[in-house]
């Protein structure tokens, strides 16, 4: 029980913030979430989301429901990703987005635990 | 097994120990309390943020990430398990409702931070352990688990139970007894009791876990240092003393009795004028003085006695015309001068104390009727307003640009530098510097450390004073945030850098957080 006890205090302190700086085959910023890699690519007000495994092997996407929240003009924007073609999430802000916006994507696996990306 | 375990994991984080955006915030620290509850916590470029898990609530603490100071009048959305949900500012902390945060498990928790500077998003992760209470009784010793389990069933029911099982189990050895209460006691426990607060302690890598609680209420508060170059400082012992133009003593200049002007003698802290007499003194007269004064007193009396039968012969003379009018005239101006001298052998003058600048009294030693000496100081006047700090020095100072002093009760004045001296005086150089701001409530003779800036210049990373504090092993020490609820002790070098400032010259690498209020008080956590 002692072990059960460590492990989930050191899960608890292993922040997923962990930033790349890496390009994705999207163009946009591949960081970390979990056990996935996560690349947003934001194009006007329209955000997609890319999942791919830790291999950088597409994910499909089906099944697979998320949050994003973008900061733009100093003010935070809460838009809902939701599953399109392929391993793309998507979802549509209400204003102009900058290309590389600021924020974090919360995604949630069918029957996974969630992770989380911070961009 | 156990260990290797948790040195993996260790391992692993130390691995995944990536940076993000901004700067590095090192790696993540290992398990901070087996007895804390359930936290996550979040870094930003400006913001630092801690969630605390307890009773079904999430208290949340944001703080400024360079001064950790708390952030206030921010609104804070999290995107929880149960969906978004806005906090509401309970004192200086914020609070949501998370029933779903007692279950065990881990939540990725999602923060939207709006503030005054604007929108920042922090991802973090609460894991709430399976038995969050468990490892925290498995440490507690036996008489714990008897103050537990004499509470839950009380001391008569546990006395009954104990002395039925000493009876049943008579060949048995007490310490098999001891067992079976011990087991009743875990019993008896309730599974898992949250604590009411977590305790800020010692972790045995040294290190300080601090809740935020505890360091809101501490007021630890920090400084991002930064390398820079300050000119060098010499610390030079010195003590006040009045300003020569503007002070000075009232000596008498012969040997003589004290009396008060007047208006009384001036008290202590009197404001007197220059020219303004304080006090008179008269020579006493020696028993030869007297009788010399008695012999010219009587030869005076017997001229004057001749000078007037002469006059009174020369004005009845006068008519006949036998006497001239000028004999008569010389012999009056004669009597006049006469009776002058007469009178100034009546009259003992005495000297007048006269004050040789404006100021205050600082000391009097005038008591009325007192014998002072010659060259004894009567009074001594000072201008309050202007005070200077003579300094030792043990070398020659090249050029000193600045200089501040530090008193005893840790007030700071400025300085201006006046002149150095060239003679030594007990293998030191007097150095002069003036008071230059209006200070109050300082006194003569007070002593103060100096500190002079000179034009050399030096390198290294400037902190309050206060930050540096003695270790147990009288080794100079800072303490560095590590993470939100985490300070390392740093032992430092340090030389002065002014009245307030010390220089860190080795023993810190910039950019860290050093605590600049508080390092006192965490010295003291165990």
């Amino acid at each position: 029980m002692l072990k059960h006890f460590y492990v989930a205090l050191a899960c608890l302190f292993a922040s997923p913030a962990f930033a790349h700086e890496a390009i994705g085959p999207n163009g946009g910023k591949l960081v970390d979430a979990g056990s996935y890699h996560v690349e947003l690519v934001a194009k006007g007000r329209v955000v997609n989301v890319y999942l791919s495994d830790s291999a950088d092997k597409a994910v499909p996407a089906a099944g697979f429901k998320g949050t994003a929240i973008l900061v733009v003009d100093g003010k935070p924007q809460r838009l809902v990703l939701a599953p399109a073609d392929g391993n793309r999430l998507t979802g549509e802000a209400a204003v102009e987005l900058p290309k590389a916006p600021k924020g974090a994507v919360q995604i949630q696996p069918p029957g996974g635990a969630m992770v989380q990306g911070k961009f | 097994m156990k260990f290797s375990v948790i040195a993996a994991f260790i391992a692993a984080f130390t691995m995944s120990a990536l940076a993000h955006e901004g700067h590095d915030h090192g790696a993540p620290p290992p398990p901070v309390s087996v007895s804390s509850a359930p936290r996550a916590q979040a870094l930003s470029d400006s913001l630092e943020l801690v969630a605390i898990a307890r009773d079904g609530k999430l208290s949340i603490y944001v703080d400024d990430f360079a001064t950790n100071e708390p952030a206030s009048d921010l609104v804070i959305e999290v995107e929880t398990p149960a969906g978004p949900a806005t906090a509401k500012a309970i004192g200086d902390s914020y609070e949501i409702d998370a029933p779903w945060s007692e279950a065990p498990g881990s939540y990725e928790l999602l923060f939207t931070i709006i503030g005054p500077q604007g929108a920042d998003v922090l991802t973090a992760s609460l894991v709430t352990p399976q038995v969050a209470a468990a490892p925290e009784h498995a440490h507690t010793g036996f008489s714990h688990v008897i103050e537990a389990a004499s509470g839950a069933l009380g001391i008569g029911v546990l006395g009954f139970l104990l002395g039925a099982l000493a009876m049943g189990l008579r060949r048995r050895s007490a310490k098999s007894v001891a067992l079976v209460a011990l087991a009743l006691g875990l019993a008896a426990q309730d599974p898992a009791p949250a604590s009411a607060r977590d305790l800020a302690q010692r972790l045995p890598d040294g290190s300080l876990f601090i809740p935020k609680p505890t360091q809101r209420l501490l007021g630890v508060r920090t400084l991002l240092t930064k390398p820079d170059s300050h000119a060098r400082i010499v610390e030079l012992p010195g003590r006040v003393i009045p300003d020569p133009d503007a002070s000075g003593v009232v000596q008498a200049s012969v040997s003589g009795r004290l009396s008060a002007p007047a208006s009384g003698f001036p008290r202590l802290g009197a404001r007197v004028k220059a020219g303004d007499v304080l006090a008179y003194v008269a020579t006493p007269m020696s028993a030869a003085e007297l009788s010399d004064q008695r012999q010219r007193q009587g030869e005076l009396d017997q001229q004057i006695a001749l000078v007037q039968q002469r006059i009174a012969r020369y004005e009845r003379l006068m008519s006949t015309g036998s006497v001239a009018k000028v004999q008569l005239d010389e012999s009056r101006v004669e009597l006049a001068g006469l009776n002058d001298r007469r009178e100034a052998l009546e009259r003992r003058q005495a000297e007048a104390l006269v004050a040789p600048t404006s100021g205050i009294i600082a000391a009097s030693n005038a008591i009325a009727g007192k014998i002072a000496e010659s060259n004894a100081i009567i009074f001594q006047i000072v201008e309050p307003t202007r005070l200077w700090v003579e300094a030792l020095s043990f070398s020659a100072l090249p050029d000193i640009a600045q200089a501040d002093a530090r008193m005893p009760d840790g007030r700071t004045i400025a300085l201006a530098h006046k002149g150095s001296g060239l003679s030594d005086r007990s293998q030191s150089l007097p150095v002069h510097f003036a008071i230059a701001a209006d200070e109050h409530n300082l006194r003569i003779g007070q002593l103060a450390i100096v500190f002079a800036r000179t034009g050399e210049m030096t390198e290294g990373l400037a902190v309050p004073r206060a930050s540096v504090v003695q270790g147990s092993n009288g080794q100079s020490i800072v303490y560095e945030h590590t993470a939100p609820e985490r300070f390392e002790a740093r032992q430092v070098r340090v030389s002065a850098l002014d009245a307030q400032r010390l220089l860190i010259v080795s023993g810190l690498n910039a950019g860290g957080r050093v605590v600049t209020q508080g390092a006192e008080l965490l010295n003291q956590v165990r």
